[in-house]
């Protein structure tokens, strides 16, 4: 079998040492991505201390890390990469490049951009159209994609027989929290009322299920942890970084709800982290759609199979309609994909290293240490990190 | 007959569906109405999406092969909105399923469901294989089959 262990000779090895983001909005921003990213990355750059000549590693996808190279004017690389979302893979990559010496000192960044696929109002840009040539898909009958999601959801509603109402206080739970994040896309108030009378996108998931179309960027700064404690914020040391994957990944593929790349992940992640479930303060599970989020809370252990909604609802303050697990962990404090915006976990990466750089404003968790985060879905992308302050 | 059928009129048959010298046998199939799953032909295993090499063995003996057209509906979606496709209104939410197909466990094959009312498609119905025109080429859909249920 696989060779699943707890060896992690990177572990606190190396760290954030600092974040920055746009903030979102879920309109036509009428910006490219790469003046996004070249906002978020110099943010980043100068609030860590830094200047282009410090950076010797570049890690994104768009724009490509040429193009970031030469629209900031870094001066030499000797690494850089552009894996494919979500974005744990940038920050293992990274991790592990410092790790091994391939560089010192990366810049990762990410940008949710509204693409033509995504929203309507999205193919009025007609800059946003370019390459895409319409009708060029492979028709309706498949579940490729985000689709996928869809399907699973409703062979997790057959299988343990729950309510969308479960669904639904995932997004009340990333509503509620996008409130207080000034940087959020959606930040009015959600009931349970508004969720079931949403449209309809894909039986069993509506519009609030799914995650919110947004332009904006994220980006990090990747270094040894020796180099971070040197730098100007307080350095946040990877503690364990994972991705999963099983033999049958496609969408229609794929074994079970029990037997996906979650599974992978957390087997993975908890035998070379130094906390789980018990010994974190902030929990960020994927909630691109909302069952990936249950489905989640139970691989991670959180509770078991198909107790997820239950799970929520056992830890739900009623006053601040929002998750607090025994009182006091929170679930995605920025609001996640579903209301900060869609980001391929960038958000909840981000939101995690300004957590435990006490720079999280008035989400604060007072005392935040430990921040365990959960990214991706089921099939090729399900994807874990652990995170602790120095 | 449809070997006469060029690898460019194949690409001009079926747009926008993935077509790679491992997949066009499953194509070339669709135009004589008959349902082709790779199948490895040293161990017998089925797979699908179709690779040129069998997952258990390894052999490259892997051939198209007809399947029965026998299932159960797995997992099912209906789109209220969707790609557009000759024949398909969303004003009726479209019907998508993943069929398990009883040749083997876990091997699946994704269309629609055909002449039932949505409330009637739900997970653990049986399905039988049937063909309906889509842009002038043959596509395989499902049919629930008469009288039974899982
Ligand atoms: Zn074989």
């Amino acid at each position: 079998m696989s060779t699943i262990s707890s060896h992690n000779p990177m572990k606190n090895a190396v760290a954030f040492a600092g974040a920055a983001t746009t903030g979102f909005v879920a309109k036509n921003s009428g910006r490219s991505q790469a003046s996004l990213a070249a906002q978020a990355c110099t943010d980043v750059i100068k609030a860590c201390g830094l200047t282009a000549a410090d950076i010797d590693g570049i890690c994104g996808m768009v724009p490509s890390p040429p193009e970031m190279q030469t629209m900031l004017g870094i001066p030499r690389v000797t690494w850089f990469d552009n894996p494919v979302m979500p974005v744990v893979n940038a920050v293992a990559v990274a991790t592990a490049a410092v790790f091994s010496g391939l560089c010192q000192t990366v810049l990762v960044y990410h940008t949710p951009y509204r693409l033509p696929w995504n929203t309507a109002s999205s193919l009025q840009d007609p800059f946003r159209g370019i390459g895409m040539p319409a009708g060029s898909g492979p028709g309706p009958e498949s579940i490729f994609g985000g689709v996928g999601y869809t399907a699973w959801a409703s062979r997790y509603i057959h299988e343990y027989n729950v309510p969308r109402e479960h669904f639904g206080l995932v997004a009340i739970n990333d509503r509620s929290n996008a409130a207080r994040n000034p940087g959020a896309a959606k930040r009015t108030p959600l009931t349970m009322e508004d969720y079931l009378s949403a449209r309809m996108i894909r039986w069993p998931l509506c519009m609030l299920d799914m995650d919110l179309p947004v332009d904006g960027a994220d980006a990090f700064i990747i270094t040894t942890a020796e180099r971070a404690r040197d730098l100007a914020l307080p350095p946040v040391l990877v503690n364990a970084v994972t991705l999963g994957m099983v033999e049958k990944n496609q969408e229609d593929q794929t074994p079970s709800l029990r037997n996906h790349g979650q599974q992978v992940v957390v087997d993975a992640l908890r035998a070379k982290s130094d906390f789980w479930t018990d010994g974190t303060d902030i929990y960020f599970p994927y909630d691109g759609f909302t069952p990936i989020t249950l489905n989640w809370f139970e691989n991670t252990g959180w509770c078991g199979p198909g107790e997820g909604g239950q799970f929520v609802e056992a830890n739900w303050n009623a006053e601040q309609q929002r998750i607090l697990i025994d009182g006091r962990i929170p679930v995605n404090p920025h609001g996640g994909a579903l209301s900060e915006g869609g980001s391929q976990a960038s958000g909840h990466i981000r939101e995690a290293v300004h957590q435990l750089q006490g720079l999280a404003g008035e989400r604060q968790v007072d005392g935040a240490r430990t921040a365990l985060i959960t990214a991706g879905g089921y099939f090729f992308n399900a994807q874990g990190l652990t995170l602790v302050s120095d | 007959m449809t070997d006469l059928i060029t690898d460019a009129d194949l690409v001009r048959l079926f747009p926008g569906q993935p077509l790679t010298h491992d997949s066009a046998a499953h194509y070339r199939g669709r135009l004589e109405q008959r349902l082709l799953i790779n199948r490895c032909t040293d161990c017998g295993t089925w797979q699908q999406p179709p690779f040129p090499i069998c997952p258990k063995c390894w052999s490259t003996a892997v051939v198209p092969t007809e399947v029965a057209g026998t299932g159960t509906i797995h997992l099912v979606v209906f789109l209220y909105q969707g790609p557009p496709a000759p024949g398909v209104d969303y004003s009726t939410p479209y019907p998508v399923a993943t069929i398990e197909l009883d040749e083997q466990p876990g091997l699946r094959f994704t269309s629609t469901v055909i002449g039932a009312p949505n409330d009637d498609i739900v997970i653990g119905k049986r399905v039988t294989l049937d063909w309906i025109d889509r842009a002038g080429t043959p596509l395989p859909v499902f049919r629930l089959a008469e009288g039974a249920a899982t």
